[in-house]
Parts: C-alpha cells; structure tokens; sequence
C-alpha cells in the first residue's frame, strides 16, 4: 500500500510525503504533549512506533489485531488499539500512553499518597486490579477515555468500555472492583465467602480497599 | 463485606506503582546493544522429509543479514542438534523431517524485525511428504506412521523420569497405576459403568508471547527469556553448547503471564545458536498466530471403567488414557504420572489400574498447562460421578461424600493420606450454591437453570528442591534472591512478606529479586503451584540461617551468650532485658561485616514407580471442589454461567490478595476451558491461532457472581494456589448442563452448537433429564447391573 497520497492529509497541511529508498516518510507525532520527529514506514504501526523508536512500552503486544487491549492508547482523547493504527495517519493527532498519564490532569492533584497518579491508576493501585500487568495500561486507558465523556458512567457503559480489553491472568473482579471507585459508583459483593476451617483468608472481589 | 479478618498481613505491593504506569519491566522490553532480529520460518507440512530449503531470495534481501538452516547446523557441527526437557528429540531447527506445521525450518535474521518477516516469506521449502497421524489412538495403532525410526536420547539431567517408551507405537511413555485387583472387583460388583471422555488442545494465551534475546558470542552463552523455568533452560543450553553451567546465563524479568506454556526451553535454542553464528545477540519475539503452536494443553481421550455397590460405594477403577503429546515429547514423559493417579480422583477406591500413555502425533508439541493433566482427568471422572449416582438413584453430593477421601484412607499411590478436608469443603461449595438434591431445573421460555458440582485431588511436583539466599543489608533492609519467576501470580510481594513475617520486620524492606542465574541461587523450576510452598520454604530457612548469625554477631556486640540474644521484632536482644538490644542495621554496620548473607535450601523427598505408581506422589495434596449454577438456553445452545463457588484447602495463607487473584485465575481457565477454548486442527492446520478465533473470556464470560472459600491451617506448609481452582469447573458446569437439559457432553468444550444438538437429539428421544442422558460428542454410555 504505497498509495499514500490517496490519504488526505490530517493536519499536515496537505503535503504529499513520498517514502525514501527505505519505504519511510517523515512524521512529527505528537506522544503525551511533546512532538517526536520520526521516520516511518508507510505500513508501520503505532504501537510499534511507540515502543520501538520511542521506547515508551507501557503499550503492549498481545495479539496484533486489536482483540486484546493491550496496545490501547489515547487518540484525541478516545481508546484505540495502536496495533490496528497506522503512525503515518497520526500527524496532527493528540497521542497519549499510559505514561503520560498524570494526577494532576483534571481529577488528580489531591496530593498525598500516588499524587502523581491518575483517579484510576490511584484506583487499580488501591485495589490491586492486576496480576502480571500487561493489560493493565489497556484497562486504564479504556476508562481514562470513558471518563473524558462520562464522568458518572453506569456499570454497563464501565463494562462496555472494556469489552474490548482481556486479562488472562483473570483479575476482572478487582478491575471492576477498581473501575466502580474511580467512576464513583457503588460496591458490589460478590459471592459471600467465609472461614471453613481455620482462618478466612477470602477477600471478596467488590469490597472496598482497605487495610 | 464479610469475611474479611485483619490479622492475614497484607504484604506490601512490591512493584505495583511500576503496575499500574506501564513500568513493569517484561522480558518483552528488553534490548541488547546491537541485537539484531530472528523470524522463523516454519513447516507448512504435517509430516514431511526436508529435501531442500533454498534460502537465496532470503539472502539477497536487502537488510538480511543471515539466514540459519537445520543443514547449516549439521555442517557446521559443534553444538548438539536436538533439545528436549526429558529425551532430547526436538530439532533447534529441522534439518532431516518435519513432524508438525509450524515446525522452526529456518531463522532469518536481520537487523530490523519487518525485514526479517519480509526475507522470511522468501525462503522456499521443498517438502518429501509423509503420511502424518493426529489422533492418539490412531497413532497406537498398527500400522500408523511412526514420528521417531530410533529412541531419542535422554536429557542425562533428568533422571526421576523413568521411561517406558514404545516408539514403534509413537508412545514416548506410560505410567501405571496398579493396586488391589481391579478386575475381579470389577467382575463382582453390583454395577460398572464405563465411558469415554476427551479434551481437545488448548492455548494458554498469555498475553505476553515468548520472547528471547540471546548474546552467545565468545565463550558465554547469556539469553534474556521469558521461562517459567531458568535453571533447566540453563542447563538445556549449557547441554546444547558443551558448557559448564556457569558459562550460561539465563535472565528473566517479569514475565506477561506464563501458565505453563513458557515452562522448559522453547526458542532459547535457536536464538542462542543463531547468535553464535552470526556474532551479535539475536531477538525472537513470537507472533500471536507462533506462540498458539509452540505450546500446547494436551488434548486426551480416556476410557474410563468404574464398578459400585448398590449404596454407591467405589470399588475398582480401570482406565486408559491416551493425552497427545503432540510432535516432541516435552514433559509429557512426567505429565503422564499426574494424569495415572489424577484419573483416580480425590476418591477411596482400593481397586486401581490406570494406565496412561503419552503419545506423538503430528500436531504442535503439547507442554505444561495450567493443572498439569488434570483438567482432563476430573473432566472425565467427575461426569461419571453423576452418571452413575442418577444411575443408582444418589444425590450427586451424597454419592461423593460417601465416597471421598478421609484422613488415615490409603490413596491409590499406597500413600496414607492425612490433612484432608473434602467433605468440610463439600458442605461449603454446596452451601454456597444452595444445593437441593431434590430440586428441578428452573425454567423461564427457553432459558433452564441448574446446579453441579465436581471434586478434584491434584499433587504438585515431588521430588522438588528450591533454594534462596536472603541478604541483610547495612540499613536493616533485607533482600531476598531467588530464581522463582514473577509471572503475575505474585510470588515477589507474596516472598517478600513471608520473609518479613519471619523476622518481624515491615515487608516494605524486604525486596525480591528477579532471576539472573549468575547470581540467583538453584530452583527448580516455576510450576506446579509450588513456588510458596518451595520457594517460600528455602526463604524462610534462608531467613533463619541469616538470624543465627545474627544472634552470634549480636552476642558479641551485647557481651552475652548467643543462645540469650533473640530476634524479635527486627531487633536482636537479650532475652528478658529489653533494653539490652541492637537493631538489625547496627548488628551489620557495628561488626563491619558489610551485609549478611542466608542460605536456605528445601527438599521434598518422593516419587512413583512407573510400572506400579506405587510410593509417594506428592509432598502435599491440593483438595478443590467447585459449584456452578448456569443457565442454558435451549433454543441457541448456549451456556452462561451464572454463579460459581469454589472451595479449597490452603494450608497457610501468605498473601490473602494473591490467592484470590489465583482462584479467580483458575476461573477464567476454566470458564474458556468450559465453554469454548479449543484449538482447532485441520490436517495438523491450525485454523484459529489468533485471538479473533480463539476466544478466552472477557469480563462479559465471567459468571455474574463468584467467590472462592480458602480452608485454612497455619500450621501446615503453604499449599500453592496457582492451579487447583481449575480442575472442578468444566464437569461442574457439565453435571450442571445435564441436570438442566438432560444433555451430557463427553468432549470439550461445552459450545452451543454440541449443546443444541443435544438437546435436539433429548427432544427426538423424548428424554427429559432422567435415565439415559444424551450421548453427544464420542461418548458411549453403558452400565451393567
């Protein structure tokens, strides 16, 4: 697919880029407020760009045609798979990771403990909503993004926003458990759970953190 | 929420900021100075000679920079050609047949990795077909293809598998179980069922696939890799080059998950042998489509015989089960031994004879999995447990409590076992789910709902040695090193606060380190739910070895005799004279010894013999028992489930958090396990290696409720916890699907289209939920009074 002038320009002021003898085109991306000159090819990948050239990796690879949420980023404000975004389409674009998440951004800068955390990082980190954590850029981005237009989401738009998104160590509960804090919705118990002999260790997923 | 007691300590989130901001540091980011990258080119053949691999058009590529052959290898000489955990049967790249699409043909390599997968589409394979089997019983049979003219040779390291290999039937070992006489029980008894159950090959899908960089030039051999298992992945390198073990170096961060499927040397090899020959390190990272063909659950088929009294009393168990090892052997060797005395499940039966083969076929190698082959064991056993009390007129519940182990009861092992709680857990899970042995399914239209439940017995890996070294620093901060690999269960938080418990110190001074071989101490390997049990074991003998010489330093700075000074709340004192102590900072800055050093080392002793499965099987034995309550619908076939409740015995609970994180892990894999997860294979073709084909749960599968009960008991060891949830829930679901329909389902996955038919088939019958049951997917029922 070499037919890059079919693409209208986004913000580029309709220059046509013709690739180099290597098949790259010059693009400025603009990744969590700063703007990144780089030489792409023309069938490249965000995501690929992100963790590649600029070596910010907390967007993963997981499956490569977006059906995992690993490699979620921001894209003018809204979640999308960068494994499934061309980079070359991304001039002009607000690009945002996980690590340019900040507390400060809106509802952050309460100060204290994980101040320089974002609500739902803040929340994840209360509620330890992961397990070996590749996901969890994804998840967070995904309601970072739902956040942005909703901040009173019910529990059906939560679960929309991350049906798209897998955790195969299987840390749903204490995601949603997480989600429902940062979106200011109520707990939910799940299955009650108790001693059967000895001491209880069951700390049910939908409780609040605590210690 | 109830439930919740505060005295189980929360162990401090080691690295969990790094969590939640993208920081964690997976083997996937790293990057060595000058690495160039590896595609590998794979069979496309099921079972072929290799006639010619032209590499030409590769190699003109521009920006390629080598293109590594089998031939190569066998030309260059000078490195073994095969690999293999047990017996060295695995080619690093094939050179002579393939034996499964999707074999290593070829490793491109260049320094960009869209030129290597460029160059890589270049290399053209000319295949002598063979005829290739696929199916375990067809491969045993006379006359099928065989996959290996001469036994392999044998790992000389792996020595507590004994193999009873017949390659001529492509069986790369079988184990037995024998005790009692099953036969004549079996002639005797009041009534014997028998049927036939079989899983299919699934994916363990980690979201991180496997990974390698590999640096091999000079007399070194170092890979940065993403193994469960760092010390045989040394060890398999270190056979592979001729070099002592300390001439390898095997570095492992954190892994994306794991869950089996990066247990034992898989693209270690060819990266580290591709690096020797083209002198820089070299990159591997797996597509999603290459990591579903790298490492397989074994699908198995089981023929399963089990005789009763009338009051529902076990009194012999027969079975054969075939689980298919795929192309290379792998662990399968030992797989086979979970699967023998798995298969006689958490029952008192006295009349036992098991058989188990793994068997070669032409499809992906199958490895490690998630409760290592007893998934398709209680997938089968516990069916059968509900056939056959509908059959006598039992309550499900009932015919297990009259059946399952009791402490002092011999296992089918010849082990006494003790510490049992099946029944406890039984009450619980049928508590939780409200059980009514006499209650009907409810239905609502097309929708039904109904209960079932299953019980499990499942071992870890015995023998087993672990070991750790834990390090008092000069400011009283404590590290503890091992070769344990974080994979997400949480092993670094859970050790770091088992430590910390030991010395009476805040677990945020203790840290955890990740594997580096050249520094971190032995372990075995980071499987089999054992790492808390192991691990945590080896770092709390570390941690008192550390403590004594603390006490002797301590002493000395106290002028009091060493068996007066205690250690105590991360102080040593004389005992009775509070006033009279040092903290641990100024035990190390005051004696000048610069830090401490610990060194704790736990063996369990134990193992089977292959031909009777006779002696001790396990050091401790996991008891899980599951309750699901699913709603079906009749006219789609499909299943939901709804509620799911799980109990289990633990032993003592290091990091309450952790375990819940663990059950809840189970539950996703057997959620998938249920209702979906199968990798479908046409002609040994792979046809859904993608997450768009492949399904594992999302949130919106996951049952609307769940929670699992933990039995308790902090004076037993730690029971790991990364399995045992598991095994119950796909017969759960299962017996639950049959009370609701009258459908029983003998092959994995419970998909809608096998459900529809049954209950299609139930109509034409006429049946309703009672007497025969409905036959679908390869089962056949039969019972003689």
């Amino acid at each position: 697919m070499t037919a890059l002038h079919e693409v209208p320009a986004e913000g580029g002021g309709g220059d046509v880029k013709v690739p180099d003898a290597d098949g790259r085109v010059p693009v400025v991306l603009l990744v969590n407020g700063a703007p990144h000159r780089v030489h792409v090819r023309t069938t490249e990948v965000l995501l690929d760009v992100l963790r590649e050239d600029l070596k910010l990796v907390g967007a993963r690879n997981g499956c490569g045609v977006g059906m995992c949420g690993a490699c979620t980023i921001l894209r003018d404000g809204r979640a999308v798979s960068s494994c499934l975004t061309l980079a070359v389409l991304c001039e002009g674009a607000d690009l945002r990771t996980i690590e340019g998440l900040r507390g400060g951004g809106g509802e952050g800068g309460e100060g204290g403990e994980g101040g320089g955390l974002s609500r739902v990082q803040r929340a994840f980190l209360e509620h330890r909503a992961f397990q070996c954590s590749y996901c969890t850029s994804g998840f967070i981005l995904a309601l970072e993004a739902l956040l942005a237009v909703d901040s009173h989401p019910t529990e059906a738009a939560v679960r929309e926003a991350f049906s798209g998104h897998l955790c195969r160590c299987g840390s749903y509960s204490r995601i949603m458990a997480a989600a429902r804090q940062a979106a200011g919705l109520p707990s939910r118990g799940g299955l009650a759970r108790g001693a059967v002999t000895g001491g209880v260790t069951g700390c049910a997923p939908d409780e609040e953190p605590g210690r | 929420m109830e439930g919740r007691t505060e005295d189980v300590a929360h162990p401090p989130l080691l690295d969990a900021e790094d969590r939640v901001t993208g920081r964690t540091p997976f083997v996937v980011n790293e990057e060595v100075s000058g690495m160039l990258h590896g595609k590998l080119v794979r069979s496309s053949a099921a079972h072929a000679h290799l006639v010619g691999v032209d590499t030409g058009a590769a190699l003109a590529h521009p920006g390629v920079r080598a293109v590594v052959t089998g031939a190569l290898l066998v030309a260059r000489g000078g490195m073994e050609l095969e690999f293999g955990p047990v017996v060295r049967d695995q080619p690093v790249l094939a050179y002579d047949a393939v034996r499964y699409i999707g074999e290593p043909i070829a490793l491109v390599v260049a320094s960009d990795p869209f030129v290597a997968e460029e160059a890589a589409s270049l290399v053209e394979v000319t295949y002598d077909h063979l005829p290739a089997v696929f199916d375990v019983d067809e491969a045993t049979a006379p006359g099928a293809p065989v996959l290996f003219r001469a036994e392999p040779e044998r790992d000389p390291a792996f020595v507590d598998v004994t193999l009873r290999a017949d390659y001529e039937r492509n069986v790369c070992n079988v184990f037995s179980v024998v005790r009692g006489d099953a036969s004549a029980a079996i002639s005797s008894a009041d009534h014997v069922f028998e049927h036939v159950f079989e899983s299919p090959a699934a994916g363990a899908a980690p979201l991180e696939t496997h990974v390698v960089v590999a640096d091999a030039r000079g007399d070194r051999v170092t890979v940065w890799t993403s193994t469960q298992t760092p010390h045989i992945v040394r060890r398999q390198l270190a056979l592979l080059f001729s070099l002592p073990l300390n001439r390898v170096r095997v570095v492992v961060s954190a892994l994306g998950g794991g869950f089996g499927a990066k247990a034992y040397a898989a693209i270690e090899p060819v990266a580290a042998v591709a690096s020797r020959l083209v002198g820089a390190p070299v990159r591997i990272h797996l597509a999603r489509d290459e990591e579903f063909v790298t490492s397989t659950k074994h699908a198995m088929r089981v023929r399963l015989r089990t005789a009763v009294t009338n009051d529902g009393l076990i009194v012999a168990r027969q079975a054969l089960a075939r689980y298919n090892a795929g192309a290379y052997a792998g662990i399968s060797p030992r797989k086979v031994m979970f699967g023998a005395y798995g298969l006689n499940g958490p029952y008192h039966i006295a009349n036992v004879d098991i058989h188990v083969e793994a068997v070669c076929t032409n499809t992906p190698p199958a490895g490690a999995y998630r409760g290592f082959a007893i998934n398709q064991a209680a997938w089968a056993y516990e069916q059968q447990m509900d056939i056959i009390a509908e059959a006598l007129g039992i309550d499900a519940a009932e015919m297990r409590r009259r059946n399952l182990l009791r402490d002092g009861d011999t296992f089918c092992t010849g082990e006494t076992l003790e510490h049992l709680h099946f029944h406890e857990l039984l009450d619980t899970v049928t508590e939780r789910i409200g059980w009514d042995p006499d209650a009907k399914p409810e239905r609502d239209g097309d929708l039904v709902r109904a209960k079932g439940i299953s019980c499990v017995i499942e071992g870890t890996i015995t023998p087993s040695t672990s070991t750790a070294t834990v390090r008092l620093n000069g400011d009283g901060s404590v590290d503890v090193l091992t070769s344990s690999v974080e994979m997400g269960q949480g092993m670094r938080p859970a050790l770091a606060s088992l430590v910390a418990r030991r010395l009476g110190i805040d677990p945020g001074l203790v840290g955890v380190s990740y594997v580096d071989t050249d520094l971190t101490p032995y372990d075995q390997q980071t499987t089999a739910s054992r790492s808390m049990a192991s691990m945590g074991r080896a770092s709390e003998l570390a941690t008192d070895d550390m403590v004594e010489k603390v006490r002797q330093l301590a002493a000395e700075l106290l002028e009091a005799d060493p068996s007066d000074v205690a250690v105590v709340g991360g102080h040593a004192q004389v005992v009775g004279v509070p006033s009279r102590r040092l903290s641990l900072a100024e035990v190390v800055g005051r004696s000048r010894v610069g830090n401490l050093h610990g060194e704790g080392t736990f063996v369990t002793e134990g193992g089977l013999d292959p031909f009777s499965g006779q002696g001790v099987g396990s050091a401790h034995w996991h008891q899980s028992l599951g309750a699901a309550e699913i709603e079906v619908d009749i006219a789609t076939g499909k299943v939901r489930i709804l509620r799911y409740a799980g109990a289990l015995f633990a032993g003592d609970v290091v990091d309450a958090v952790g375990a819940d994180h663990q059950c809840e892990g189970c539950l996703v894999f057997g959620v998938g396990n249920a209702l979906f997860e199968e990798l479908v294979f046409d002609k040994g073709q792979l046809t859904n290696a993608s997450l768009a084909d492949y399904m594992v749960p999302s949130l919106d599968d996951m049952p609307d409720a769940y929670g699992f009960d933990l039995a308790t008991d902090e004076n037993r060891d730690v029971h790991g916890l990364g399995e045992p949830a598991l095994p119950p829930v796909a017969p759960a679901v299962a017996n639950a699907l049959y009370r609701a329909t009258g459908v029983r389902i003998h092959s994995l996955p419970i998909s809608a289209e096998r459900v529809l038919r049954g209950v299609q088939a139930e109509r034409r019958s006429g049946g309703a939920g009672g007497g025969t049951g409905g036959g679908t997917g390869g089962g056949g029922t039969g019972s003689r009074a």
